[in-house]
Formats: C-alpha cells, sequence, structure tokens
C-alpha cells in the first residue's frame, strides 16, 4: 500500500507540475515526439518496403534457381549493386546454354527471359512497357495463369509464332477492357502481334506492363544477337535445390569464366536484398535517432531549470521527511513520464501516418517498433533526467529552504 | 526551570554544537559552542536579534542541518553518524516545522499540504491519512478551504494549513520560526493560541524562534542568543 502510494504522489506531483507548464511541457515533449515519430516511421518503412519484395518474389514461386550475368547476389563483391537487367556485367546467355542446362534431369523447367523496355502500340494507343521473351513454362514457373484466352505453347515457341501474351496493366491501357484484348494486334517494333491471352494482375510492375512473346519470333529485329539476360530454373524439389545449383554451374564454367555469370536461388537473393535494405533502414534509423538525442537535451535543460525554479520546494520537502532518494525520484520520474509522453504521441502520430500510406505502400508497425518507441523515450528520459534530478537530490536541505 | 524534565532524557540534546559555513569567502560562525537540552512537553523560546543565529541553531534542532563542531543526540542517539535516510525519516516523524513564510507548495491545494508529510513515511501509517488532514483542517476552522491553492487564502490560513501539515504525522517536537512574522497583530495571536493549545492538549514541545521579546515571553522557557552563543539574557 505504501509503495503505491508513493508512486501515486509521484504521479500526481509530476502532472500538477506539467499542468502548470503547458505550454513548456507540450514543447519539450515535442523533441520526443518528432524524434520517435522518425524513428518508427523510418522502422515501419523498412518493414514496408521488406513486405513488398516479399510479395514479389512469392509471386515466382518456390524452388527457383536464377541465373544472372556477372557477379549477381551473393558474397562476389559489388554484384548486389549489379541487380537489374542491362545493368549487369558479365555475358548474356544464349540457346546452347539453354539446351545445355536442359539436361539437368532435377530442373523441371528452364525458362530462358529476354527483356526489353519499348513503345508498344494497339487499340490506337501507345504504351511504354516491356517485352519479355521466353518459352512455354514461364508461364508455369512464374503462376501465370490467363484471365481470357490462352498462354502460348512449345509449338509456338518452335514455330516462331506472332503470338503475344499480355499483361494485365498493359491490356488495360491499350483495349481499356483488359478480356477484350484476346485476338487484337499489337505492334512492336514494327512487327504486329496477335493478342492469344491475357494473364491475371500480379503486382509486379514489369510483368503486368509485359507483352510476353515466344522467345524464337524475337530472334532477328527485337533480339539480333539471340541471347538472354537471365534463365530461370524450376527444380522438381527443394532437396535438389544445391544439386541443381551445382550442376549448372558446372555447365556454365565450360562456356564462361566465373564471374562472368551466377547462379542463384531466390531465397538467396531475398536475404541479399533484406540485408542491404536492413543496412540502409539501420543508417536511416541512426539519422534518425539523432533527433531523439537532441529531444533528450531539451528535456535535460528544462529539468535542470525546473530544478532551481523549485528549490524552495525541495527544501520543504526535505524538511518534512523527504530523503534524497525520494528527491531523486520525484524528478528522474517527472522526466521520463515527459518522455515517455513524447514517446506515445511520436508514435500515435506514426501510426496514423502509417495508416494512411497503407493503402498505397505495405508500410507497418511492428512490435520492435511501439517497444522501441517506449524503451528509448524511457531510456532517453532516465538518461537525461538522473543528471538534473542528482542534482536535485544533492542539494542541502538547508541551503534549499532558505533558497528565495 | 525544572518543568516539563518529567522524563529524564532529553529528546534534543546540543553537546557544544557549532555550524560555520562561507558566504563567499567570508566565514560565518553562526552557531558557536551552543549546549542545550530540549525536553518532552516544554516551550521554548529562541530570542535573538536578526543574524544572530537563531534560524540556523533550530536548523540543528531540527536536523536539517549538521553541526560543524560537537553533537546533537536525537533520544540519546548521536545524529552526526546517521545516514541522510536515516535523518529525513527522523525529520519525518519527530520534528513537525512552521515557518515565517508558511512555505506551503503552491501548485498543491491545502489538503495535499497537509497531507505531504504522510507521502514520505517509509513504514505503514497507524491512521487514515485523509481522514487525519480532515480532522486537522476542521480543528483549525479552515476545511470549507480544503480544496483550495495556498496563494488563494489568506495568510493567517495559510499558517494554519502550515500547522497542520506539522502535525499531521504526530511529532514529538514543534519548531516554528518566527511564525507570526508574516502576519498582522490579529492573526499573529491567533496562531500562537493554536500553538500553546497544541502544546497544552497533546504534551507537544514548542520550540519558537523570534526577535520579539513579548512573544518569547509567551513561552515556559527562554533561550537567548546572541552572535552564535546562547547569552545569559536578551540584549
Amino acid at each position: 500500500m505504501k509503495a503505491k502510494n508513493s508512486f501515486h504522489h509521484l504521479l500526481t506531483t509530476s502532472l500538477a507540475n506539467f499542468k502548470r507548464n503547458k505550454a513548456r511541457t507540450i514543447l519539450t515533449s515535442l523533441g520526443i515526439m518528432i524524434g520517435v515519430l522518425s524513428v518508427v516511421l523510418l522502422i515501419a518503412l523498412g518493414v514496408g518496403l521488406k513486405n513488398y519484395l516479399k510479395e514479389q518474389f512469392e509471386s515466382l514461386g518456390s524452388n527457383l534457381i536464377i541465373i544472372f550475368p556477372g557477379g549477381g547476389f551473393g558474397d562476389n563483391e559489388g554484384g548486389a549493386s549489379s541487380f537489374g537487367p542491362g545493368m549487369m556485367g558479365g555475358t548474356d546467355f544464349d540457346e546452347k546454354d539453354v539446351r545445355n542446362l536442359q539436361k539437368i534431369p532435377e530442373a523441371d523447367y528452364v525458362v530462358p527471359i529476354f527483356f526489353k523496355s519499348l513503345t508498344i502500340g494497339g487499340g490506337g494507343e501507345k504504351f511504354t512497357g516491356y517485352v519479355e521473351a521466353s518459352n512455354e513454362d514461364v508461364f508455369k514457373i512464374m503462376n501465370l495463369t490467363p484471365i481470357a484466352g490462352r498462354v502460348f505453347t512449345k509449338s509456338d515457341v518452335q514455330r516462331k509464332t506472332k503470338n503475344a501474351v499480355l499483361g494485365y496493366v498493359i491490356a488495360e491501357n491499350l483495349f481499356t477492357e483488359p478480356a477484350k484484348a484476346v485476338g487484337k494486334t499489337i505492334k512492336i517494333s514494327n512487327q504486329r502481334f496477335k493478342v492469344i491471352g491475357v494473364i491475371e494482375k500480379k503486382g509486379d510492375r514489369e510483368l503486368d506492363n509485359s507483352a510476353i512473346l515466344p522467345y524464337k519470333s524475337t530472334f532477328g529485329n527485337l533480339n539480333p544477337n539471340k541471347t538472354f539476360f537471365t534463365i530461370y530454373l524450376g527444380v522438381n524439389s527443394e532437396k535438389n535445390i544445391e544439386t541443381v545449383k551445382q550442376k549448372a554451374e558446372k555447365i556454365l564454367l565450360k562456356r564462361y569464366e566465373e564471374d562472368e555469370f551466377s547462379v542463384t536461388e531466390q531465397a538467396e537473393i531475398l536475404s541479399t536484398v533484406n540485408q542491404i535494405f536492413n543496412i540502409v533502414n539501420s543508417i536511416l534509423i541512426a539519422i534518425g535517432s539523432i533527433s531523439l538525442i537532441v529531444g533528450g537535451i531539451g528535456i535535460m535543460n528544462i529539468m535542470y531549470a525546473t530544478v532551481t525554479e523549485r528549490t524552495k520546494e525541495i527544501g520543504i520537502r526535505r524538511a518534512i521527511g523527504a530523503t534524497q532518494k525520494d528527491i531523486l525520484n520525484q524528478f528522474l520520474s517527472e522526466a521520463v513520464i515527459l518522455s515517455v509522453f513524447g514517446g506515445l504521441l511520436g508514435l500515435v502520430l506514426a501510426s496514423l501516418i502509417v495508416l494512411a500510406i497503407r493503402t498505397v505502400f505495405p508500410a507497418a508497425i511492428n512490435l520492435l517498433a511501439v517497444v522501441l518507441a517506449f524503451g528509448v523515450s524511457t531510456i532517453i528520459g532516465v538518461f537525461f533526467g538522473v543528471f538534473p534530478a542528482r542534482r536535485a537530490a544533492k542539494l542541502t536541505p538547508i541551503e534549499a529552504i532558505r533558497f528565495q | 526551570m525544572a518543568q516539563g524534565k518529567k522524563t529524564n532524557q532529553p529528546i534534543i540534546k546540543l553537546e557544544n554544537a557549532s555550524k560555520t559555513y562561507y558566504l563567499g569567502d567570508e566565514k560565518v560562525k553562526a552557531v558557536q559552542d551552543v549546549s542545550l537540552e530540549i525536553y518532552k512537553k516544554e516551550y521554548i523560546s529562541i530570542l535573538g536579534a536578526s543574524g544572530s543565529g537563531k534560524s540556523t541553531l533550530m536548523y540543528l534542532i531540527g536536523l536539517l542541518d549538521t553541526p560543524t563542531n560537537g553533537q546533537i543526540f536525537l533520544n540519546n542517539k548521536n545524529i552526526s553518524k546517521l545516514t541522510d535516510q536515516q535523518l529525513s525519516e527522523l525529520r519525518n516523524e519527530y520534528i513537525g516545522f512552521v515557518f515565517q513564510s508558511f512555505n506551503l507548495i503552491n501548485k498543491f491545494t491545502v489538503l495535499e499540504n497537509v497531507l505531504l508529510p504522510t507521502q514520505y513515511r517509509k513504514t505503514q501509517l497507524k491512521f487514515n491519512p485523509q481522514k487525519q488532514a480532515e480532522t486537522l483542517l476542521k480543528k483549525f476552522g479552515i476545511y470549507d478551504r480544503k480544496d483550495f491553492f495556498p496563494n488563494k487564502i489568506s495568510g493567517g490560513q495559510q499558517q494554519r494549513v502550515a500547522i497542520a501539515r506539522a502535525i499531521i504525522m504526530n511529532p514529538k517536537i514543534i519548531l516554528a520560526d518566527e511564525p507570526t512574522g508574516n502576519l498582522d497583530s490579529k492573526t499573529g495571536p491567533e496562531i500562537l493560541t493554536i500553538l500553546e493549545n497544541l502544546h497544552k492538549s497533546f504534551d507537544t514541545t514548542i520550540v519558537m524562534v523570534t526577535h520579539e521579546a513579548n512573544i518569547a515571553n509567551r513561552a515556559k522557557k527562554h533561550i537567548y542568543i546572541k552572535d552564535g552563543r546562547l547569552a545569559k539574557k536578551y540584549l
């Protein structure tokens, strides 16, 4: 009962002080609020970015091995920064590589990808999208199902038919109603292609904006060098991923140098990308934390002023039996309440902002952010409050009570 | 002089106590070599001119300050060996202060001010603090002011609140430092009467510091102080 009583007294005293200095209280808390707001928002955006990437990768399906030109992902230095079609160093792959890779028994699918950004016309409209040239297995490996028409087959590839499967967004842009694109003609680099199907919306900007063509049909005008940027391997079982990776490397090493290509599994890419974002996010959070420290210094400043202002009160309390510890606790709890109050405000504001942007971006406030907001603001309150509080506690009762 | 010595041991005893402090570079010998004993049920005045060291002496008696030289005993226990916490607890239990300028905390209501000492008791209280505070306020005729802030009531009322705060823990001694100094000629004596009634009804020891001989004369025992030393007579 006694402890509860003391705690209650600490709280009421603190609140009485805040009430008397409303503007000061709010301004002091504002520093912490801004700090917590920026840190929590940065965490939320980081989480959002990770969620976004994860969604993107998950849409690709599992048991996937990706062969990139150049160092690619993994341990190779600078590899990660060279991500992105056309930006990679190293080699381009060709049909011979595809044929060689098809000899791996555990690889169900070998899917070469040629990728190019260009303007596509159709339905009287023009749209800047992508051409993705591949074989019939691309639809299986990427889980692409048509909402209208059909996807192309092996025979389309072999016969070099001028058939195209459109992504949802490009179909919508050219023909307004995506399903009605089937049977229409589109024009790519002066070549006409017939739309035979439209695939469902995947939420992947590149896929949704692509016209997917049988790769042999692009040899010539669109892909004069008959090369591929990437080759996807679909492995029959998760436990064979490592085997397939090794076999693929062995095959490719016969034609290329070690640093001209990289064989990576999907999980690896995701973890590398996540690592990069974690580092970037940590740096941003560290920068955001500077404002927390500034806020803490604000609290310290105000608390020093408060101690001087309330010297007489300290003397009175000491005279009627407050110990040094009582005084220390009093001022420390005021600093912590100020700080946590700021932290709470920051968290609420961050939540509102995250709620607002959630419609366009999967940002999220996780438990870590909440714990951090409270933990850090408490620690800041204690750390920056303890010096002024100790000054208050160390005042001799006699000097304090004589203070005018 | 023998009145009040019904118990054989003093509550507070000063033995050659001196207090020296520095005001800038100047050495101030506020209290020099003072020995005195305060017993239960005594009503003592400490009379001295301004700057005579009477307030410092009161703070020494009230355990708010420690002597530079000499010893202070509370219930025969040498307080110089006690920690800050122990001294604070003794102040809370044994001593009630009444100041010239009331020293109420303005952000707290009258009732909250009276309750303040109960917040610092480290052991379980033997009474209901709320009820006790209200009883005291009723007794001093200021119950209707219990939710007022100190700066909204008169000086006389403030001093009554201060007395209620001083006695809520049932102290053995009330130390009053010029308790009527900020009051007019009507309310001053009223406050003295309240203190004297406490002394009579509850056997509370009262030590009152003053520079006014007529107020000092109301006490039953007189201590004169001049230049920090006990004097035979007030001059």
